[in-house]
């Protein structure tokens, strides 16, 4: 996790001109979060939280552009960005499924429901498929322990799932089918 | 009158009032409260109960209600909020511990998804009998579809005079002659488990790396921002409404009082029960409740008609309850009579028959290396070692002593106070010591003998 470090000295990063940080980004983030705390650091995890969102990953370039304006030194957004594991350093496929291996889901089988994925996407935990569709992760507990086997598809929550249902939920991203949302709490009878 | 062993006197529910939930409800029917329909349901009652008295006096009746943090460590709430000091010109701070990641609890998500303005309600109460202006519902990143629920929630508390210049708390403060602006907000957090415990929490709001702090100094002296902090968990919030309206000893009714002469666990509290039972979910029940009970009457039993084999009682961290323990009473007392940690979270995660233990440890294991932050060594280290050991041992590729050896690391590496700074390497401790002495003959069966040459001189 976070404590594996690497040698970053001498990198290079690669830049764009225009800025990830868009106005509309910039001004919420200065009108709407940064009063909210004491110190302007504060505001780094909603700043994350926007570039996360909007781009799916956090470029390097996004973190000098945070870093100018909480005026703190990119090594300190760098610092937070690498510690936690929703913030992605690297790009990622459209659509990220996560799926929970903690230990009410793996006892109540998530490990077919990830192979089924696997079989079905022909990709390794950890992997984006070729034509750059789908990331498939492994995430310890997502909060859904009684509707285990669980997964985040997207931001979406789906619980009880089936080897086929997340075949079928594949199929409808693919197709375009698929209703943003989630099973929502209530269990399937 | 609190009990001392434990009947079900509940007659309705006090957190899932809104919240149908069996056996007062069907789940089917579960939807968002909005504000209006919080209020037509006696919502908001307690604020305005709370903001008639000084904020002296609703200290003084949590403490009375003896009501113990529904996060983990079940410390009295009330007596949390006395160690505060005396309020002076700058900010204080209420953080919302949201960050629900123990695996087998999930009983927040419930509250937050679907009656958001209890837990509101309880922020308020809480600020104003603590005099703190500011709060930070601090909700783990992969909670998307809570936080959104309760973004809407607080733009409807803030319209109605919930929290604000012209909200409830600061109006009532005006009778009691100090005016202040309550500021509530929604802080996200990114995947981290360590963000659950307090002061890593506070890091993380602070938009550091969740490293926990070395304490004291206690968050209630020098927290958030270097400010007087209290940090409490949603539901111990969602308890405070009632409280209130209530009275401390409406709450005491229910819960049972301790066997063993420690403070007693009042009140009831939110149980969510996953694993091989037939209708796993959250209820809420009087602490106190024996786990077979709980199985049996409420979860529909065990799935297929097997066996129980064991359950872990609130969360990995708490270690896990073996086969015969299976009357064990889900109560603060748990952790002195049945040799876990503690009662956790009361989100029992139950094992039948089939259930391989070593897998059991070894899933376990992989969560605690996975998530430890990296700060304390004996946990970073002796989480992965530990890790490695256990995949050794299922694969049946390990020795006799390497179960030594496995027990030698998880000792050393977590016994609080001392080797390292927060309780998570003590939580790695807990669940793989409990589990390889629950199943010990499990565990042996799995290992090659090793055999000791033992050379016996001929002369």
């Amino acid at each position: 996790m976070a404590w594996i470090t690497k040698n970053s000295a001498g990198m290079k990063i690669e830049r764009r001109d225009e800025p990830y940080l868009t106005p509309a980004m910039r001004d919420e983030l200065i009108n709407t979060h940064l009063p909210r705390y004491e110190v302007r650091k504060g505001a780094l995890f909603p700043a994350l939280h926007m570039i996360q969102h909007h781009y799916g990953w956090i470029p390097h370039q996004a973190m000098l552009e945070i870093a100018e304006v909480l005026g703190i030194t990119p090594a300190e957004v760098f610092d937070t960005v690498t510690f936690y594991e929703e913030y992605w350093t690297k790009p990622k496929g459209e659509n990220l499924l996560a799926v929970c291996r903690s230990i009410a889901c793996e006892f109540c089988d998530a490990t077919a429901c990830t192979e089924a994925i696997k079989a079905k996407l022909g990709i390794d935990v950890g992997e984006t498929t070729p034509d750059n569709k789908f990331t498939l992760v492994e995430l310890e507990c997502i909060g859904s322990c009684g509707t285990a086997p669980a997964a985040l598809f997207n931001e979406d929550l789906h619980e009880n799932l089936t080897p086929q249902r997340c075949v079928d939920l594949i199929e409808q991203i693919r197709s375009g089918a698929y209703q943003p949302g989630g099973t929502g709490a209530v269990k399937d009878e | 009158m609190p009990k001392k062993t434990w009947e079900n006197t509940l007659t309705e529910h006090v957190l899932l009032k809104r919240i149908p939930t069996a056996p007062f409800g069907n789940i089917r029917d579960r939807h968002v409260v909005g504000y209006d329909e919080y209020v037509k349901t006696g919502g908001y009652e307690g604020l305005r109960k709370a903001v008639t008295m000084a904020p002296k006096d609703v200290t003084e009746e949590v403490k009375a209600s003896v009501l113990r943090g529904r996060g983990g460590a079940g410390f009295p709430t009330g007596l949390k909020w006395t160690f505060l000091p005396a309020p002076d010109e700058g900010h204080r701070y209420l953080a919302i511990n949201a960050d629900e990641s123990e695996p087998g609890t999930f009983k927040d998500r419930l509250l937050m998804d679907f009656d958001p303005h209890l837990m509101l309600e309880g922020i308020a109460i809480c600020m104003y009998a603590c005099r703190l202006d500011r709060a930070y519902i601090f909700i783990r990143g992969e909670y998307h579809h809570q936080a959104h629920v309760l973004e809407e929630a607080l733009k409807e508390a803030y319209a109605n005079g919930i929290f604000g210049e012209k909200g409830l708390i600061n109006r009532g403060s005006n009778a009691s002659g100090d005016a202040f602006v309550a500021d509530c907000y929604v802080h996200r957090g990114a995947g981290a488990y360590i963000c659950g415990e307090e002061t890593a929490l506070l890091e993380a709001i602070e938009g550091n790396r969740g490293w926990p702090r070395i304490k004291p100094p206690f968050p209630a002296v020098k927290g958030l921002f270097g400010r007087p902090t209290i940090i409490n968990n949603v539901e111990t919030l969602c308890h405070l409404p009632f409280i209130i309206e209530r009275g401390a000893a409406a709450f005491a009714e229910q819960g049972v009082e301790s066997s063993v002469g420690g403070p007693p666990s009042f009140g009831t509290k939110l149980m969510g029960v996953s694993g091989h039972v037939n209708k796993p979910g959250c209820y809420e029940l009087e602490l106190g409740i024996p786990l077979r009970t709980l199985v049996e009457e409420f979860c529909g039993g065990m799935r297929n008609g097997k066996k129980f084999k064991g359950a872990i009682p609130g969360g990995v961290s708490m270690g896990i309850l073996g086969p015969d323990q299976y009357e064990a009473e889900l109560d603060f007392d748990i952790g002195r009579k049945y040799n876990v940690l503690g009662l956790g979270t009361a989100g029992p995660t139950v094992f039948d028959e089939d259930t391989d233990m070593v897998a059991v440890a070894r899933n376990i294991a992989r969560f605690y290396k996975h998530e430890s932050c990296g700060q304390c060594t004996p946990c970073r280290e002796g989480s992965g070692w530990l890790y490695q050991l256990l995949c050794r041992i299922e694969e049946g590729d390990a020795n006799t002593k390497d179960l030594d050896l496995a027990l030698e690391i998880a000792t050393s590496m977590g016994s609080m106070p001392g080797t390292t700074i927060c309780g998570l390497a003590d939580g790695n401790n807990w669940a793989t010591r409990t589990i390889m002495n629950k199943y010990r003959e499990e565990f042996e069966a799995r290992v090659k003998r090793t055999y000791i040459p033992v050379s016996i001189g001929v002369s």
